[in-house]
């Protein structure tokens, strides 16, 4: 109770979501809207580790939002970090997410020429990420926001990220990647697209492992065709 | 003159073009005897007010907690912008030294009486702070935050010093 009031100085703040490591409010910073993101604390966990872990968490999450703009990756701008009430604030950025757009391709029908943008933008910022050696860690659809207006790609939640050059660790996010397009495919109930997507999704996962391996180097041909299969098939 | 919210607290800057006095102004500063406390930065090196505002704001949530790392609440506020550690390296360079004639003067909770007296201080010309983005020397901001090519395709100059100043303390 305390912290919210501590918060609440700069103006009211509105809860948007509420996840299992942090609570994220809308609000105000010195003019601008502004997201706030508060990491809780866990009362299962021991008070000493509780409060390291949190910090910790707290700061790479600030250093790995950063590094990604660095690295030419469109992330909100960080505002402040507060690491006595556990926050952080930063840019509220204006736009679906791109769980939102797809779906609403499967509804509306493929714009395909948005969806290649998109497609070709989601597989640019992997490609700079992975090869300026950050890991994002929670790449799915609901993470990317497509900026109102400019349709720029926008890349949020840095809490899972870390610092890696290793193929793997490359590899297993962009297998989180598909796994996030896959399920949001299956929620859309049809199986037997569902089986050929599988296949697909397979083959490609193979390419992007050799690939890794022989290059070392980014994605960008592979994930345009990861997501443009699986729109394609939600229709 | 304008003056800013912050956090219920106020920021009030002037800028000032073709000063003349900035060696006494560093020289009465320096012995602590400016009146009113006051701080004087290198305009050169601010493209915008928001994040100088940003730091502003980390200046005072530091000063509530009784935690400033430099000695005074304006000493702060420079040294916060400078989004870096070295405290003497960042006054030396976004404050002021003898020969600086562009100043951004910052002073919080400031009386109209006060930035009068500010005024009276700095022998210049008041302009608007509207010629801030235009007058910035940004190949130097660039240097002096590296600031990479690539990060400015996806981020203007203003929001890409407001990150460095926001992350300091996180690296």
């Amino acid at each position: 109770m305390e912290e919210t009031e501590a918060c609440a100085k700069d103006s009211p703040l509105v809860l948007l979501k509420q996840g299992a490591e942090a609570r994220v409010f809308e609000s105000n910073f010195v003019g601008r809207r502004s997201v706030i993101k508060e990491r809780f604390s866990k009362k299962y966990r021991h008070p000493t580790l509780d409060s390291k872990l949190t910090l910790r968490r707290l700061n790479a999450e600030a250093r790995c939002m950063t590094k990604a703009r660095k690295l030419g990756v469109c992330t909100p701008a960080l505002y402040a970090v507060d690491t006595v009430l556990n926050t952080l604030t930063f840019e509220y950025v204006e736009g679906p997410s791109l769980k939102e757009v797809l779906l609403e391709f499967g509804l509306k029908g493929v714009v395909e020429e948005r969806l290649d943008d998109i497609a070709s933008q989601v597989g640019d910022a992997i490609g700079k990420l992975h090869d300026g050696g950050l890991i994002h860690g929670d790449l799915t659809t609901s993470n990317m926001l497509l900026k109102s207006g400019t349709n720029q790609l926008v890349l949020i939640d840095f809490g899972l990220s870390f610092t890696s050059t290793l193929p793997e660790d490359k590899a297993v996010d962009l297998y989180v990647l598909e796994r996030a397009l896959l399920s949001m495919h299956s929620s859309c109930g049809n199986v037997n697209v569902l089986f050929l997507i599988k296949w697909r999704q397979q083959t490609l996962l193979i390419s992007h492992l050799v690939q890794y391996h022989n290059l070392d180097g980014s994605d960008t041909c592979c994930i345009p065709q990861v997501i443009k299969a699986v729109v394609i098939h939600i229709e | 003159m304008k003056v800013f919210n912050i956090n219920g607290a106020t920021l009030s800057l002037a800028l000032y073009t073709d000063v003349t006095n900035s060696k006494e102004l560093l020289e009465s500063m320096q012995a602590g005897t400016l009146e009113p406390e006051v701080a004087f930065l290198n305009a050169l090196l601010i493209p915008d007010v928001f994040p100088l505002l940003a730091a502003a704001h980390k200046t005072l949530v530091a000063k509530s907690r009784d935690s400033l790392t430099t000695r005074t609440l304006h000493s702060e506020l420079v040294y916060n912008y400078s989004g870096s550690k070295h405290i003497s390296e960042s006054l030396k360079r976004y404050g002021i030294s003898d020969n600086t004639t562009y100043i951004l003067a910052a002073r919080f909770d400031a009386t109209p009486d006060e930035m009068k007296a500010i005024d009276k201080l700095i022998n210049g010309k008041e302009i608007d702070l509207e010629e801030l983005e235009g007058r910035a020397n940004k190949s130097q901001i660039q240097k002096n935050y590296k600031i990479s090519a690539p990060e400015l395709g996806v981020s203007s100059l203003a929001d890409a010093i407001t990150c460095r100043i926001a992350s300091r303390d996180a690296l």
